[in-house]
């Protein structure tokens, strides 16, 4: 089911607007992570999609059907809640069948679907049992299953990795992928980990101070951002920012005078700092000392002093162990400078839209 | 080993205590096979020299108890069932539904726990007597159909169940009522156990309530008809102690069933989480 927001604004007091004219459309089919830091409204928004909270303002449509007046029942949608919330009292079995027991759905049918479905989230051998005897992985599990019941128009999840150890984690995510992909329904997806929506998403929605400040596919979330808050916020590690003005003396030959001029801060990828010439199109090669060389497995990081300025780069294998100081590339692809208000005015061009 | 001593002690100071609650019902069950005479000998007699269970027989033949066991079921099982289903939707909105002056309703039955009962005694009365109630079962049942106890001890649990809970119940299109009934309830059936234990124990066992609002025979409890053995030429304590025993039985074997949840229960509502 396609959604779409029209000037949606959400107020809980009336006076602070915690979520301001939300636009955007979700295609069907697709699954997408709502992504940002705490506070930022994505459950709140996660919310507004569920009818759990009415709108403000604005409006809300599922296909083309307006339901910003309907309630959660009325959208039809499943939601996996953070701490799964399954009913201790009732065997997975059961749990999985609640919602079609709700519907009034005769017993020997919402088993068998409840069996389809435990079968679908690889729990078919724990039928019997009450979420209590359940891992964590397996209890997440039985509650996509429940959410997935009544064969909603949409699938929401709200943080649902949150609980799981690092490993769990990782196997939970592509799981949720695989389920979504087999069953096709829309999927929105809440979460405060980059990496995990990097890995999980067809478009990537990054909410900040109630507003959207980018949606659109992982690549170009990190290729491409918007602003300094995307491309902060996106990548591991963080990415290098520094003052434009530092830079500016080894920028004049390849970026233009009067993008130069209202450039604030420049954001330099860890990877883009390079310690050859390996043919990539580079925008400057700058000369700075080297300190805190260190070896991880097939990583080989490295800070770099540049302009009273401390650079990471995460491609300095091939230096030998005695160099102090030498001259780094900096790659096109990676590089990136903002105004004063934040906002991309130079780098990601290698990315066509 | 100091470790191993207190442990010792400890059971020893329990082991006391069970004893010291035990005594009254030995006591009990030892004066109903004695003599008449026995029962009021000093120094007391633990074991009588002959077990007269004939005083069972002759107790039960004293007076209409098969009628009071009835009447005590019937008012015990009505109380309850009404008294739980009053105070489970009472709970329910307390700890869950938002509506006007919820918090100053709340206040208010609060605040009548603190009314002893003895003082409801005269207006209850009164206000059943101008009901033509007094004689009847209604007069023994009406009063107790709300207790703001038992409200207050599931709203305590209702309130610590997760909220995800009822909203993930609300999504999966359970209604208020539907919620209640089929997550809610089951969910607090430890709580719920408890405060039937209770109630059945309590109504079983009340005295004054039913000695001041009946006066026919018919309509009596069987703690009201153990009056039967006190006359005004003194008491016959075999025969009482005789009829006392059978019938506190049911509670003692209602009790030892579910002691587990009554004692998880309060623990539970007292904690709250």
């Amino acid at each position: 089911m396609k959604v779409t927001f029209k000037d949606v604004t959400l107020s809980y007091d009336g006076k602070k607007d915690t979520l301001k004219h939300l636009n955007f459309q979700i295609p069907d089919g697709t699954l997408v992570s709502l992504l940002g830091p705490s506070g930022g409204g994505k459950t709140t928004t996660l919310n507004l999609i569920s009818g759990l909270l009415p709108a403000t303002s604005g409006h809300i449509y599922f296909g083309d059907e307006d339901v910003t007046k309907k309630d959660a029942l009325a959208r039809k949608v499943g939601m996996v809640f953070q701490n799964y919330s399954l009913y201790p009292h009732l065997t997975v079995r059961d749990n999985i069948a609640f919602p079609l027991k709700m519907q009034k759905v005769k017993k020997a049918e919402r088993y068998k679907r409840a069996e389809e479905l435990a079968k679908l989230v690889h729990v078919d051998d724990q039928l019997d049992k009450k979420p209590g005897g359940l891992s964590g992985g397996q209890q997440q599990r039985v509650a996509i299953a429940r959410a997935l019941a009544k064969s909603p128009s949409l699938l929401l999840l709200d943080e649902p990795l949150s609980n799981l150890d690092a490993r769990l984690r990782i196997e939970m995510r592509q799981e949720i992928r695989r389920i979504q992909q087999e069953t096709g329904v829309t999927t929105i997806f809440v979460t405060h980990d980059q990496d995990e929506a990097l890995h999980i998403s067809d478009n990537i929605m990054v909410l900040a101070q109630g507003t959207i400040q980018q949606f659109s596919t992982p690549t170009v979330l990190y290729e491409r951002p918007a602003n300094l808050f995307v491309a902060k916020f996106i990548g591991e590690p963080v990415i290098n920012t520094l003052p434009a003005d530092a830079l500016k003396a080894d920028l004049v030959s390849s970026v233009p005078a009067s993008i130069l001029a209202q450039a604030k801060t420049a954001g330099i990828r860890s990877e883009a700092i390079v310690p050859f010439d390996n043919g990539q199109e580079m925008v400057a090669k700058i000369h700075a000392g080297l300190k805190q060389a260190r070896k991880y497995g097939r990583e080989a990081t490295a800070n770099l002093a540049y302009n009273g300025e401390t650079l990471l780069s995460t491609e300095m294998a091939g230096l030998p162990a005695s160099q102090t100081d030498g001259d780094f590339f900096l790659t096109k692809a990676g590089f990136f400078l903002f105004d004063e208000k934040g906002a991309l005015i130079f780098g990601g061009d290698a990315h066509d839209e | 080993m100091a470790k191993k001593i207190s442990r010792v002690l400890l059971y020893l100071i329990v082991a006391l205590g069970a004893l010291t609650m035990l005594i009254p019902f030995l006591w009990m069950i030892s004066t109903s096979l004695k003599s008449g005479p026995e029962t009021i000998k000093v120094p007391p007699v633990w074991i009588p020299q002959v077990l007269r269970w004939h005083n069972y027989v002759e107790a039960f033949h004293a007076a209409p108890f098969l009628r009071y066991f009835v009447n005590s079921v019937i008012v015990t099982v009505v109380t309850t069932v009404g008294q739980l289903l009053t105070s489970i939707l009472a709970a329910f909105a307390f700890a869950r539904l938002r509506f006007w002056g919820k918090n100053f309703l709340f206040m208010i039955f609060l605040g009548t726990m603190m009314i002893p009962g003895e003082m409801l005694i005269i207006p209850n009365f009164v206000t059943l007597s101008k009901m033509s109630l007094v004689n009847t079962y209604g007069a023994l049942i009406l009063p107790w159909l709300a207790s703001f106890f038992t409200v207050f001890t599931l709203r305590q649990t209702f309130q610590s169940t997760p909220d995800q809970i009822y909203y993930a119940a609300k999504m999966d299109g359970a209604s208020d009522w539907k919620y209640l009934w089929t997550v809610l309830v089951p969910m607090s059936k430890s709580t719920i156990t408890a405060v039937t234990v209770l109630e059945v124990i309590g109504s079983w066992n009340s005295f004054m309530w039913p000695l001041i609002v009946t006066n026919s025979e018919k309509m009596r409890t069987l703690p009201v008809g153990l009056q039967a053995f006190t006359t005004d030429a003194g008491t016959q304590y075999q025969l009482l102690m005789a009829a006392s025993t059978f019938v506190i039985i049911p509670m003692v074997i209602v009790y030892m069933f579910l002691q587990k949840y009554i004692i998880a229960g309060i623990s539970k509502a007292g904690l709250k989480g």
